[in-house]
């Protein structure tokens, strides 16, 4: 692997909120190389559409986010709600050079009624979220994407929560990805990292009606990812190490010494 | 001021996913070869295990038991593959330079580290009911130090793992009739499941440290191993429920707070209304 290639993995990996620390990390390790982070703007631009990133256009509150799906090339992006395209600083994730951007095409009145059922939606379940609908591969089909963010570095936590859908209007199926992302560091690294892909069928070919489909999706998504944490707690993680021995004390170690394996060994009164 | 490379490298790897430590690792000491040493000997990386030819018992391998390309089993404390000629391990008679270089205890700690590696294999069991364990030890000026180590997996449905690795590093610094023990825990638990139709893939992994002091009271050199064995247990049990908080309470509150499964407006009319009630009852 080539310097720089190993540097961009690094950004690649940085956890939700954590790309700044992470930048900050590689400065200091490659303080020899000054210009090295120059060298990493494919990567910043990757990470923050990959990422769903979020920014702020000047004098308006809402934020908007960044993706492969909303890209005008050149560094500029578009966001259909505010009818406005925009250039990005991917390594300062900042936003300028608003300009007019009025969405046309034959997927423009479904892009437009999906972003109002979406916003219903995203408003009910995401207490901070950004998200967006555009027409994607000529214009044939729509990409539909959610990005819930929630920073806590005070706490040592970060988590995000990503989901990304492809409706294609001549077939009526719907696919997509949701991936949840969450850092704890805290005396330690602890992440969680998921990804569920689904798929359905929506025949009525609507915005409400993908919507719905979208919602229930991720209810019954965020259910299954509930039941697997109680899982992996009963099943896995107990079948790894026992809170304690089957007699229910600790060793007494003082006998353990002079004891072998199949007596007397574990606490005062082991009765198996 | 410029930040400090190693602390940065640090910081780095705590940040970067731990499923992947040891390749993170390699990335940057291939970036500052010069922290290779001081990373290789801080960061705990998950264990690797390796067959006694002469014993034919399973053994742990750390930078603790490793001299060059060649680790020294607990049970035969034999090198395999053989140090060459006049390689009684890197240290000297005295053994007191530490490990990592091959060093061998000398007699009186090599029969601690036999009944250590004894009786850590009963804790093993009782706790674990599988896995391997190993204790390696070594000689200090004023005492001794050593590393308790380990490694269970498990694969209970099929689309399920979990692997756990302990790495118990403690000091004992003997002064008469107590011992100052200091110990430094770290637990790498790794967690993962894919079932499709329901969760799709799912990746719980880390590791968390803690660290302990103690002045104990000692009589011969088996209070030693009682002294050591009831600090790691104490530790692994608060290590244990720690690590079940973060993984099965914190991480599930992180979803629930970027996503609530109910309605959000319904939540905030509930708690209003609830609000309301007990105002009422208050007048």
């Amino acid at each position: 692997m080539s310097h720089i290639e190993t540097i961009s993995s690094f950004v690649k990996g940085a956890p939700p909120g954590e790309l700044a620390d992470v930048v900050a990390d590689i400065k200091a390790l490659t303080a020899s190389e000054p210009n090295v982070v120059d060298e990493l703007a494919p990567a910043f631009e990757k990470y923050n559409e990959e990422q769903f990133i979020t920014l702020k256009l000047p004098g308006s509150s809402q934020p908007v986010l960044i993706s492969p799906h909303n890209s005008l090339g050149g560094g500029r992006y578009y966001d259909v709600e505010s009818s406005s395209s925009f250039e990005v600083d991917h390594l300062s994730q900042k936003a300028s050079a608003v300009q007019s951007y009025v969405l046309e095409g034959a997927q423009t009145d479904l892009v437009k009624s999906t972003l109002k059922s979406l916003g219903t939606y995203v408003k009910e379940h995401f207490p901070n979220a950004a998200l967006g609908a555009y027409p994607v591969e000529s214009d044939s089909k729509v990409a539909i994407v959610i990005v819930a963010n929630k920073y806590s570095p005070n706490n040592f936590w970060n988590g995000r929560w990503r989901s990304v859908y492809t409706f294609d209007p001549s077939s009526g199926n719907l696919e997509g990805q949701i991936m949840v992302d969450v850092h704890y560091y805290e005396d330690g690294n602890v992440r969680l990292l998921t990804n569920k892909a689904v798929s359905a069928s929506i025949p009525s070919g609507t915005g409400a009606g993908i919507v719905k489909e979208i919602a229930s999706t991720e209810k019954k998504y965020q259910e299954d990812l509930n039941k697997s944490f109680v899982s992996l707690s009963e099943g896995a993680f107990k079948g790894l190490r026992r809170q304690l021995p089957v007699t229910r004390q600790k060793i007494e170690w003082e006998r353990v010494t002079g004891y072998r394996l199949g007596q007397d060994i574990g606490g005062g009164s082991s009765k198996r | 001021m410029a930040a400090d490379p190693f602390d940065s490298a640090l910081d780095l790897l705590r940040r970067l996913n731990p499923k992947h430590t040891s390749e993170h690792l390699n990335a940057i000491i291939s970036l500052a070869p010069d922290l290779t040493e001081d990373l290789l000997s801080s960061v705990d990386q998950p264990l690797t295990v390796k067959r006694c030819k002469q014993t034919g018992r399973d053994y742990l391998l750390c930078d603790y038991n490793r001299d060059g390309d060649s680790y020294r089993s607990p049970w035969s404390n034999q090198f395999d593959p053989p140090l060459d000629e006049g390689g009684v391990g890197g240290v000297g008679p005295g053994g007191s330079e530490g490990a990592g270089e091959g060093a061998i205890p000398n007699e009186r700690v090599r029969k601690m580290e036999v009944k250590a590696n004894e009786a850590f294999d009963i804790y093993r069991e009782l706790y674990y009911e599988g896995g391997v364990s190993s204790v390696y030890l070594w000689n200090l000026d004023d005492g001794f130090a050593g590393v308790v180590l380990v490694k269970k997996a498990a694969t209970p449905g099929t689309n399920t793992e979990g692997v756990w690795d302990s790495i118990h590093v403690f000091e004992a610094i003997e002064r008469g009739r107590t011992t100052h023990y200091k110990l430094t825990s770290t637990v790498i638990l790794s967690l993962s499941t894919n079932v499709e139709g329901t969760v799709g893939d799912m990746d719980l992994s880390g590791n968390m440290t803690r660290q302990v002091e103690q002045d104990l009271p000692v009589e011969n050199d088996d209070s030693h191993i009682a002294n050591v064995g009831r600090l790691v247990e104490d530790m692994e049990l608060k290590m244990r429920n720690l690590l079940q908080d973060v993984y099965f309470g914190k991480a599930k509150d992180v979803v629930g707070d970027l996503r609530s499964v109910g309605s959000l407006s319904e939540g905030a009319r509930e708690r209003e209304t609830q609000r309301e009630l007990i105002g009422s009852m208050k007048r």
